[in-house]
């Protein structure tokens, strides 16, 4: 009996100095990490955790799941429950602001911002910055849109006339979602109307700074109009739910989709300029976009450090590049920008050449993005016409930019 | 219950009966404590002392258990959240270094607070029970009576109290999952919780009528003017939902019904099709086939009949009448079957003797099936307008609501309903403050409509005529 | 005769078109249904046929594709599935427990505060539902019935306030002789023996309609069912799952996956309908006369 007290004792004395043995090499402690990314990335993100945690033995006492939360729905979950949410997310950042204002986000670990802010493009840091501080990790800087289209329709892809009478011609169709705040931009901009917003260090909107209701915002509000008037004109920007399709304001991610349409006349461009109503030439502009990584706010020091070290590591160059590989993202990073492979896609080349005429996405107000559909279904259901007067087109720009204004502050 | 059991007795002033119901119990408590015995008296802070003692085993149980129940809730948990209750919590969120330390969170601070006073009034009723039972016991004894065992206490809880027994889990569980979550969000509608002050990372706090004043206010906002043209569209839907649905459905249930038709079974049965099939399906399949790229568009533009897709979903004014005509294909159904029941009701005799007059068949179903119909289906009527009110699934899957408009304040769209539109104010815009005032104005419309239709109904009769 | 045939002719008119008239109805009552069969046999491998919307409404090539992804290790359908069927069974039972609990006492006991309880309850169903939402979640939550243990969540939620759904079988119950049980108590029967032994036997037709009501719901609940499951893919339920093909931008070229998805919805839950249709007339009918 004595004997196996002693036993018992001398084993769990034995446990007890491994565990602090343990300690000493990891003093992480332990715990659940959980991931949030979109669902066709779930297995590659899985693979590169994986390979992460092998070459950290001081993080193994973290279990890390990931799951497939979209990043749509990621920010709206993160922000009705911030405690149930993830502990490390992707999200798009057009929302950073509203989860930095409900506590969603922790600032970037500042020895990681650094290095953030070096190696990645100018727009991604800027989208990934609220105030003076960068609260995200960026992993593409794909999120922009070009022109897909079928070279046996369009034979001029830098002119809207010429892509819209071509199709006409051919009685297929243009598709562009003028109803979005997204792409809406595109003519906006173009003309030198702007919107952006000023944001302080909590997220919250400060001023809005906009020329919308301009000679400016009028030249391309009619353009809008006149485009929408066209037989071959659809609201929409995703191949899969076009039909009869020509041309498509898109995305890189439907590089695959369009190649499938359009298959051998597969083309994509950057998009096309345009001739106003005053007469001059306007080259179509819009928003370069950008997914982020976020890291939500921690009760334990030591969880935060691993989810730092990880967040840093999948926005890293060579995970950019291994994500690249595996579902077509475009990189953020500087040198995997520059890697041969990307530089070979002719989707990501379009989009390059575009990003020129863009301005990267700052922050806008949730409000904004639906005030924007609301614009653009008024075009749509005919509220505004090519007859429409220009005090008309007028009148409702200077809506729009009051309720713009009247977000901030 | 027994406040509500009190008032119910006197239903002509429900307040009067209440106060007098308080104003007696406060004197029954009195007066027990005076008359009582040790026992009794011991009973007042330690529930049910006194049946125990008096071998009421199972009543001084039940008693006691609800009193140790509740300090043992009280201390683990509510008392925590109640004594913040007035303030919703004070300790902001704050950084200490990169470490995020969480403060009040006002959000379970109100739950939890709230259901900390219910318990609280909840023990209170069972106090005055339990005062209540002491006294009956003692008078009991007093005139000489033996006290019910206890076998015949339990035993009465499956006869003469079986609907104790029965009741008791549904309300329980009404209790907690409906009537709480409404006063909860009746609350909420007194307070400024939105996007701004989420919990747990941000306080929020009471801020009075200030959210109704919004709704009220015809400023720059918009908001006031926004709930009025949805509350229109509301009412005007539910109006054609119901009775487009209402007449058809009856139509195609008298054809079907005629004589000499055959394959009676195969007609209901394909036209019930659209009740069987979960709507998420149907619906969102529906919807794709009327977009202006989808198959009814496109078929139109082969066949050469339009030379543009029909904006179905992006016409304000089209998008409510194709939204009215789907509903048809989802309601026609119902009524089809609920028709065909009450129709076979009607004594054919009455038929009969009105064409043997030489009435039409028009003047037959003017002048007997109608009348019949409305007289029956009256309260159903009334049922499916208030459900089409909040007929949240058929917009949701058909248009989410959309067209939206720049007129439109909080991303209202022209075919959004009330329940919609408050829908996506908490899904969408977390804007929970507004969304419980709409909610509570959703609730007063309802009412309202119910309370005046309802009294007015002919087949309105006192309940108990049914058996 | 004469009169007799020519009213013969004009009925036989009459039923023409009422022939005519029923034939296009059915065409247009299942047109949406034959549009989705044909969708979901559209292989979404760009290989065979291109898997987006399309202008057409045949297929080129029929194929089993969807089928074989929905059945297939690399989504979570079938889980989703047995979700969906786990809560409406339970859903089902729990539900009609409550219900007869509820209705027996309404309809056969008479106590203290029973008219104001029926008058409270009707005044509770007219607040919106979704006002609650957020605060369930969070009861939920606190439960741990969110998230990875929204099924057993979603359970709770749809049995605990079922009770206020009890005027159809009350309305029956109504029906049912009041002297019946009279005759029973007078030979000394408890009330929880009538109602075990001689009511319920006797409500057979409602309890199927009540049952089938509950178990057709959770098919198409959206809302409450993704709030509560919360981003957490393994609790969703079918509803939630192949919605969200439908509307995210995430998940493109699931057009076709979503009608085969929806078609290995319908088919069992039309099928248990259908068998059950003569209960679900008899409950309707019976819940629109009584209100």
């Amino acid at each position: 009996m004595k004997k196996k007290l002693i036993a018992l004792m001398l084993t769990g004395a034995l446990v007890s100095s491994m565990g602090g043995m343990a300690v000493t090499a990891d003093d992480y402690g332990s715990g659940d990490i959980k991931v949030w990314v979109a669902e066709n990335v779930v297995d590659f993100t899985n693979e590169q955790i994986g390979s992460f945690m092998e070459e950290h033995p001081e993080f193994s006492g973290y279990t890390v799941t990931v799951e497939p939360v979209g990043e749509g729905d990621a920010a709206g979950n993160m922000i009705t429950d911030v405690t149930a949410g993830a502990d490390i997310y992707a999200f798009a950042q057009d929302q950073i602001a509203r989860l930095v204002t409900a506590g969603a986000l922790i600032d970037v670990e500042p020895g990681n911002a650094e290095t953030v802010m070096a190696e990645n493009d100018e727009g991604a840091v800027a989208a990934a910055t609220v105030g003076d501080i960068l609260y995200a990790y960026p992993i593409t800087s794909d999120n922009g849109y070009f022109l897909y289209y079928d070279k046996s329709v369009v034979s001029d892809p830098s002119s809207l006339e010429a892509i819209i009478a071509d199709c006409e011609a051919a009685g297929k169709n243009f598709y562009m979602e003028i109803n979005s705040g997204w792409y809406q931009t595109a003519f906006f901009f173009a003309t030198g109307a702007d919107l952006t917003y000023d944001t302080d260090a909590d997220g919250n909107f400060t001023a809005c700074n906009t020329s919308y209701a301009s000679p400016e915002g009028l030249v391309a509000l009619r353009e809008m109009v006149e485009l929408e008037s066209s037989s071959a004109f659809q609201n929409g920007s995703s191949v899969d739910k076009a039909t009869n399709l020509a041309a498509i304001v898109d995305g890189t991610w439907d590089s695959g989709a369009a190649q499938n349409v359009f298959g051998d006349n597969y083309a994509c461009a950057k998009l096309p300029s345009f001739e106003g109503c005053d007469g001059n030439t306007y080259q179509l502009s819009g928003f370069g976009g950008f997914k982020l990584l976020g890291v939500k706010p921690q009760e334990d020091e030591n969880k935060l450090a691993v989810c730092d070290a990880i967040a840093a590591f999948l926005s890293s160059e060579e995970v950019q590049l291994a994500r690249y590989e595996a579902v077509g993202w475009g990189p953020s990073n500087l040198n995997a920008q520059q890697s041969d492979i990307v530089k070979a896609d002719e989707a990501l080349a379009a989009l390059g050449e575009q990003l020129a005429f863009t301005i990267p996405q700052g922050q806008y107000p949730g409000d904004y993005w639906t005030l924007a559909t609301s614009l653009g279904d008024s075009i749509i259901s005919g509220e505004l016409t090519p007859d429409s007067s220009d005090d008309d087109l007028m009148a409702a720009l200077t809506s729009f930019q009051d309720t713009c204004i009247s977000y901030a502050g | 219950m027994a406040d509500s059991a009190a008032a119910g007795r006197a239903k002509k002033s429900p307040a009067g009966a209440f106060f007098s119901a308080l104003g007696g119990s406060i004197k029954e408590i009195g007066t027990t404590f005076k008359e009582g015995d040790w026992k009794t008296r011991i009973s007042y802070p330690v529930f049910g002392f006194g049946p125990l003692m008096r071998k009421q085993v199972v009543k001084g149980i039940a008693l006691l258990a609800c009193e140790l129940l509740f300090i043992w809730y009280m201390v683990g948990f509510g008392w925590n959240y109640m004594s913040k209750f007035a303030t919703l919590g004070t300790v902001a969120t704050e950084k200490k270094g990169r470490v995020t330390v969480y403060g009040d969170n006002s959000f379970l601070i109100l739950l939890f607070g709230l259901l900390t006073i219910i318990a609280v009034a909840a023990l209170i009723l069972v106090f005055v029970l339990n005062v209540r039972e002491n006294r009956r016991e003692e008078l009991l004894l007093r005139e000489g009576k033996a006290l019910p065992p206890n076998r015949k206490v339990l035993g009465s809880l499956l006869d003469e109290n079986f609907d104790k027994t029965l009741l008791t889990l549904p309300m329980a569980g009404i209790f907690i999952f409906t009537v709480l979550p409404i006063i909860f969000m009746i609350c909420v509608a007194f307070t400024n919780y939105d996007a701004q002050h989420q919990a747990p990372s941000n306080l929020f706090t009471w801020v009075g009528l200030a959210n109704f004043r919004e709704l009220f206010s015809f400023g720059s906002s918009g908001f006031s003017s926004t709930f009025f043209a949805v509350l229109g569209w509301t009412l005007v839907w539910a109006f054609f939902a119901t009775f487009i649905d209402y007449f058809l459905g009856m139509g195609v249930a008298i054809l079907i019904n005629r004589k000499g038709i055959r394959l009676k079974k195969l007609w209901r049965t394909v036209l019930v099709l659209t009740i069987a099939v979960p709507q998420f399906v149907s619906l969102l399949y529906v919807a794709k086939m009327f977009d202006p790229d989808g198959l009814i568009n496109v078929y139109l533009m082969k066949w050469g009949w339009i030379k543009s897709a029909i904006p179905f979903w992006t016409n304000p004014m089209l998008a409510r009448i194709t939204i009215v005509v789907i509903n048809i294909w989802i309601g026609i159904p119902y009524m089809m079957l609920i028709a065909t029941g009450l129709l076979m009701n009607i004594p054919a005799d009455l038929y009969e003797s009105a064409s043997l007059d030489g009435a039409t068949g028009f003047q037959m179903f003017r002048f007997i099936t109608l009348p019949y119909m409305l007289f029956v289906t009256g309260p159903f009527l009334l049922t499916s307008f208030t459900n089409n009110l909040n007929n949240f699934n058929v917009i949701f899957l058909l248009t989410r609501g959309r067209p939206q408009s720049m007129a439109m304040a909080e991303n209202a769209g022209r075919t959004d309903l009330l329940v919609t539109w408050l829908y996506k104010m908490t899904v969408n815009n977390t804007d929970y403050k507004m969304a419980a005032v709409i909610g509570i104005m959703v609730f007063v419309v309802t009412a309202v409509i119910t309370l005046v239709v309802y009294s007015r109904l002919p087949s309105v009769k006192d309940e108990e005529a049914f058996q | 005769m004469k009169e007799n045939s020519s009213i013969k002719r004009k009925r036989a008119i009459g039923n023409t078109f009422t022939y005519i008239a029923l034939v296009l109805i059915s065409i247009i009552w299942l047109f949406p249904f034959f549009g989705l069969i044909m969708q979901s046999f559209r292989s979404f491998d760009p290989a065979v046929e291109y898997g987006g919307m399309v202008d057409y409404l045949i297929p080129k090539t029929f194929s089993l594709d969807n089928y074989r992804f929905l059945l297939s290790k690399s989504t979570n359908f079938l889980l989703w599935y047995r979700n969906t069927f786990i809560i409406a069974v339970f859903v089902s039972i729990g539900q009609t427990i409550m219900i007869l609990c509820v209705s027996y006492a309404l309809s056969r006991m008479r106590f203290k505060g029973r008219e104001l309880l029926m008058r409270f309850w009707l005044i509770l169903g007219m607040f919106p539902g979704f006002l609650t939402m957020i605060c369930l979640y969070f009861l939920l939550k606190q439960f741990g019935l969110t998230q990875a243990g929204a099924v057993p969540g979603l359970i709770l939620i749809s049995i605990a306030s079922s009770g206020m759904g009890y005027y159809v079988c009350k309305g029956y119950f109504d029906t049912i002789p009041r002297a019946l049980d009279e005759a029973a108590r007078i030979d000394g029967a408890s009330r929880a023996k009538i109602f075990f032994i001689l009511t319920i036997p006797m409500a057979k037709p409602i309890i199927i309609y009540t049952m089938l009501v509950a178990f057709m719901a959770p098919w198409c609940d959206y809302v409450f069912a993704s709030y509560v499951a919360f981003g957490y893919d393994k609790s969703y339920n079918v509803a939630v799952g192949l919605t969200r093909w439908v509307w995210t931008n995430d998940y493109q070229g699931y057009f076709t996956r979503f009608c085969a998805g929806g078609i290995l919805i319908a088919v069992p839950v039309t099928v248990l309908f259908m068998f059950l249709q003569k209960y679900y007339v008899e409950g309707v009918t019976g819940g629109a006369v009584k209100g």
